[in-house]
This record gives C-alpha cells, structure tokens and sequence, in this order.
C-alpha cells in the first residue's frame, strides 16, 4: 500500500524557538491517527502546517503523491474540525454543511439535500433547521463533522474535537466518529492530549514531544514496547527503573536499591549498558509474603487509592516509587504503612534503552 | 431602602423624561414662540415645518451630510480597524491615539481649526467641507464600536471556511461581513448621527449654503423661538423611538411563530 499523507523532514522555527524539528511520518488511505503529546509538544503546529495555515519553514507535504505545500488553505480539499467547532452562527445547521458544496459550486436545491443525507449519517436527522447556538455541544460537534465531511475530503483534520465534552459525551462520539471514519474510509489525523482517547480510537498513536516524533506505531505497541522513557511515562501508568546490564546474555539486570532484575526482550545490549527497566503496574503482584520462585522485592506501603473494582497502591521500595494496581478485592490484605512484598515475572520486564 | 431606591429611580426617569413631556405639548401650541403650558392647541406649526423652504432646506443638507459621512466613515474605518486589530506593525500605537484622537479634542477647538483651515482651501460653506469635518469626528466613534466587535470575532470562523473551500474574498463576503454585521450596523448608525446631531463645528463652516438641521435651530431659537423647533424636536424623538423599538417588536413577533416541533432520538 502507498502512502496517502507525507510529511518529509518538516521543520518551523519562530525566531530561535524550533517548535518542529525534522518531523516525518507516512500515513497510509483510510487510516485513523493520533498525534498524542503534552501542549506545546508540536502535534497541533503539525496539523496546522498539514492544513495551510501555518507555513513550515522546511520540509513538504505530499497527499497522494502531490506536494500541497504551496498550496492556500481552500485549495487543499481538507475537511477540519475545531476543538470549538467554528460552526458559522449566521447559518442553519443545513447551511454549514451546505457550504463547502457552495464553494464549490453545488446548486442549492441539491447541495442542502446532500447536506441533510450528511446530517442523517451523523445522527442529527431533522435537525437541519437549526442554528448552532440551538444545538447541544454535542449536536454541534456532529454538524461539524458533517461539515468538513460532505465534500468528500483527502484528508480529515479534528483538533483535540473532544475537549469540550463532559466524560459521557465523550465516550460516546469516540465511537461516533469511529464508526463514521470507518464507515467513509476516510483518512483521518486526530490531535489530543488524552491518552485513553489515542488508546481506544486510533489505528496508530504518533507520539509527540518538544518538536520531534518520540514514537509511532500501534497503541498496543506503544503502551507495551515503548521505545522512549518519554512514551513510557506519558502513556498509562509505569514504574521506570533504572539499571546496569549485568549478564547481557542471561538477560538480567542490576538496580542499586532493588539488585538483581531478570528482563525479557530480543534487543542484543552489552554488558555494563545503562538501562531503564520498564514494569507496568497492573503486571505487579503484591503479597504479604515473599512468593516462592520470583525475585521479591520489599516495599513500604504509602498511599491506598480505591477505585472500587481495582485500587492503586503507591509505596517505596528503598528510595525507588513504586506503583502497584490491584484488584479491589485484593487490596484489603494491606494497609497504609505497611510492608509488603512485589513480585513480577520476567516476561513483564520490558527494557528501554533511550 | 427599597422605598428609597425606588423613588429614586422614579425621580430620575422623571428628569429625563421631562423635556419630553414639555416638548411634545409644545409643538401643538398655537403661541407665537416656545412656552408652556400652550395656551392652546392646532397642527399650524407642523404645516409651517412641511412647507416652509428655511426648514426644509437644512433638513436634507443634513441628511446628505449625514449619508456621506456614514458611508465616508465606513470607507475608512473597515479597513483601518481590520489592520488595527489584526496586524502587528510599526508606529500601531500611533495609529491608534490619532484615530481617537477627535475624541478628546473639544469639539469647539476642532471647529475653529476647520474654520481658518477650510477658507483656505476654499471648503467653508460647502456641503463637501461639512462632510470631510464630521466624517473626523464620526471615525472614532465608528472604529470604537467596529473594533470591539472584531476583537470578539472567532478567527477559527475564518479558517474554517477556508478549509471548507472559500478563498479569502468568499470567506470575507460569506463570513466574516455577515457575522460582524449587526457591529457594522450600529457604527455607522452612530456615525450617522453624530454628524446629523452635530452643532458647533456646523455653525462655523456650514455657512447658509450647506446649512444644517441643528445649525438652523440654533440661529432660530436665538432670533425668534420659533415653536417648529419643538415639531422638530417630536418629530426625531419618535423616529428615533421608532429606530429604537422596531428590533424589539421584530424579534417578539419572530418568536411568537410556531416552531416546528422537535424531532426526538438524535443528541
């Protein structure tokens, strides 16, 4: 398969500042990807730069093997949704979605009948007539979509389009706009901060930090074999230990506090490398006693916190943090500033060389 | 208190509402000249208004005046408050202090400028003169209104229009003019009546040529009291009651239509 979006060697810089450096990335037709990263990080410069309103200062961008980077923003055929929706306050919601076919020369009696079949898709059937301040946030954000979908774009750009929604909400046009960029095969770019967000809706997660991709690659990957501190640390919950390999070939390990540690994986290290060690929480077993056969490691209990079907342990172990995420029911065999025991199999060692 | 604080409040209205409550009888008076009560009541005086040239005259020089001026204002001031507020660029400051500036000049300071300024290039008594001087002192009123509005404006309005396929003179003409219409509106409704309600500057240029409506007021209620003045008077105060409550009485019968019932299942 071709790629359908390329970016090469993007850069932009303000005066001194570089916010972009070097960025590239290939983004096949149909696929769904997030541009994950804290504000700041480069990810919304990226999609501004891929949609003409920022220029970058080098590099180009190629959708369907033809540069688009000299070209104004409405003659790139891009569909956009904004994080506040920018629908036009002095127009139904029909009359949004009719726009762009307006533009581009759909006669009207036609161009609103296939802006009301876009609404349809989108759920808003019968709402056409409405103008935006008459619309829920959530309304708003499905006309929106509808908008930057209904002239049949190469490329959908949503700009963090979830923020503004309260936690149901928000669940719920995750799936959404899911199902309807799946059911168009629309290529899609999607800019968030959220993680679970990137988790659950994306097809790749590009992981951006101060200008430069930290990471691309499935979400599973991503959270499982991150290949940066970075993206272990952003992407869910970890336990990041630093360590010196000791025995490259039997794969193990060695922490000052904790001693020696047994690690998975096929990467070939050297001994006396410097290492970080990644343990998820959820992959540590916590007992009273030291398990028989697995490395144990004492930890004192700091902090409990219960969410109910699982709660979050929060100790020490020498001067290391430590994370540990039970069960619920499991969590009533300690308590707060008390010690116990860690244990985690080799399996869920996973090293981080960057 | 709450006693207190309404017969306050009924005091106050009452001081603003009492020239009116004179003026109106007033313009029915069959006196001679201004005075209250009338001694008694006939439509004579808004005959003599309708038909008598020394009136009429002034009234349309000051509706021209007040025409060219607003569409002279808004010539400038459009651009000007885009650039003001949009862009970043040497001596802005400035700009911005000499476009307010007519603000706080006294107006009787700026007159006698235009006085000695226009008889030299031959602009006193001439319609045209009127207009370049009031059109000074609408712009800041104009941009102070325009520019409020724009700093308010969503600029991801316009970028969503361009994504969407309009070009930046689609995008204006579609977008950005609509949606900063009713702005557009009430700045030039103030340029317009600044100029229609200008008296200094009009005494000492407009000359008997471009006369205007408040100039020929002024010189007539020195000389005689001529009662037309408080026809004239009645006549604006309800045109301008009229401006003012038509919105309201659109928008009451607007929501009083029956909405079309809402369809229910979709969020």
């Amino acid at each position: 398969m071709t790629s359908h979006l390329q970016l090469s060697d993007i850069t932009k810089t303000y005066g001194h500042f570089t916010a972009l450096d070097n960025v590239s990335l290939s983004v096949d037709k149909g696929e769904f990807v997030t541009f994950l990263g804290p504000s700041g990080s480069g990810k919304t410069t990226t999609l501004m730069i891929i949609a003409g309103f920022e220029k970058a200062s080098g590099g180009s961008v190629k959708v369907g093997g033809q540069s688009i980077s000299q070209l104004a923003p409405h003659e790139r055929n891009i569909g956009i949704v904004f994080q506040n929706y920018a629908l036009f306050p002095h127009k139904t919601a029909v009359e949004n979605v009719y726009f762009p076919l307006q533009m581009r020369g759909v006669g009207r009696a036609q161009g609103l009948r296939q802006a009301e079949d876009m609404l349809s898709l989108v759920g808003l059937k019968g709402f056409g007539h409405r103008h935006p301040k008459e619309l829920s946030g959530g309304q708003q954000q499905r006309v929106a979509l509808a908008r930057a979908l209904v002239f049949e774009p190469s490329l959908l750009l949503l700009d963090e389009p979830l923020g503004a929604l309260d936690k149901n909400l928000r669940e719920q046009m995750q799936i959404e706009i899911k199902r309807i960029q799946r059911s168009l095969g629309v290529t899609t770019i999607f800019v968030t901060h959220d993680q679970s967000e990137a988790m659950s809706m994306s097809d790749r997660i590009v992981v951006f930090e101060k200008g430069r991709i930290e990471q691309a690659a499935a979400p599973l990957d991503i959270y499982h074999r991150p290949q940066t501190s970075f993206v272990a640390a952003f992407i869910g919950e970890s336990n990041l230990i630093p360590a010196t390999i000791t025995n490259a070939a039997a794969r193990t390990a060695e922490n000052p506090t904790l001693g020696g540690l047994d690690y998975s994986g096929t990467e070939v290290l050297s001994n006396g490398q410097k290492v970080t060690l990644l343990v998820r929480p959820e992959h540590i077993k916590l007992s009273r006693n030291p398990i028989e056969g697995r490395r144990n490691v004492r930890m004192t209990v700091e902090t409990i916190v219960n969410y109910g079907d699982n709660a979050l342990v929060i100790g020490r172990a020498g001067d290391l943090p430590m994370r540990v995420r039970v069960l619920g029911a499991d969590v009533v065999i300690i308590k707060e500033g008390e010690e116990c025991c860690v244990s985690w199999m080799r399996d869920s060692v996973f090293v981080i060389t960057r | 208190m709450n006693t207190f604080m309404r017969w306050t409040g009924f005091i106050v209205v009452l001081f603003i509402a009492a020239p009116l409550v004179i003026v109106v009888p007033m313009s029915f008076s069959n006196a001679s000249s201004l005075q209250f009560p009338p001694p008694g009541y006939w439509l004579g005086y808004y005959r003599a208004y309708f038909t008598d040239m020394d009136w009429l005259v002034p009234t349309w020089n000051s509706i021209l005046i007040a025409t060219a001026t607003t569409v002279l204002t808004m010539l400038l001031v459009v651009p000007a408050t885009f650039a003001l507020v949009r862009h970043k660029f040497r001596g802005k400051g400035i700009a911005d202090v000499m476009m307010l500036m007519p603000l706080a000049v006294p107006h009787i300071v700026m007159a006698v400028g235009y006085y000695s300024y226009f008889g030299d290039l031959g602009l006193v008594h001439s319609h045209f003169g009127v207009i370049l001087a009031h059109t000074c002192l609408s712009v800041p009123i104009a941009f102070l209104v325009l520019s409020a509005n724009l700093k308010g404006f969503d600029r991801n309005l316009e970028r969503a229009a361009q994504s969407l396929g309009a070009g930046p003179a689609k995008t204006f003409i579609h977008i950005t003019l609509p949606i900063l219409r009713p702005g557009l509106i009430i700045s030039s409704l103030f340029a317009f009546i600044q100029s229609f309600d200008e008296t200094v500057v009009a005494i000492f240029i407009s000359g008997r040529d471009a006369e205007t409506l408040p100039r020929k007021m002024f010189d007539s209620i020195r000389q005689e009291a001529d009662p037309v003045i408080a026809v004239i008077s009645t006549l604006l105060f309800f045109i301008v009651l009229i401006g003012i409550a038509a919105p309201y009485f659109a928008s009451a019968l607007r929501s009083r239509a029956p909405k079309p019932s809402r369809p229910a299942g979709a969020h």
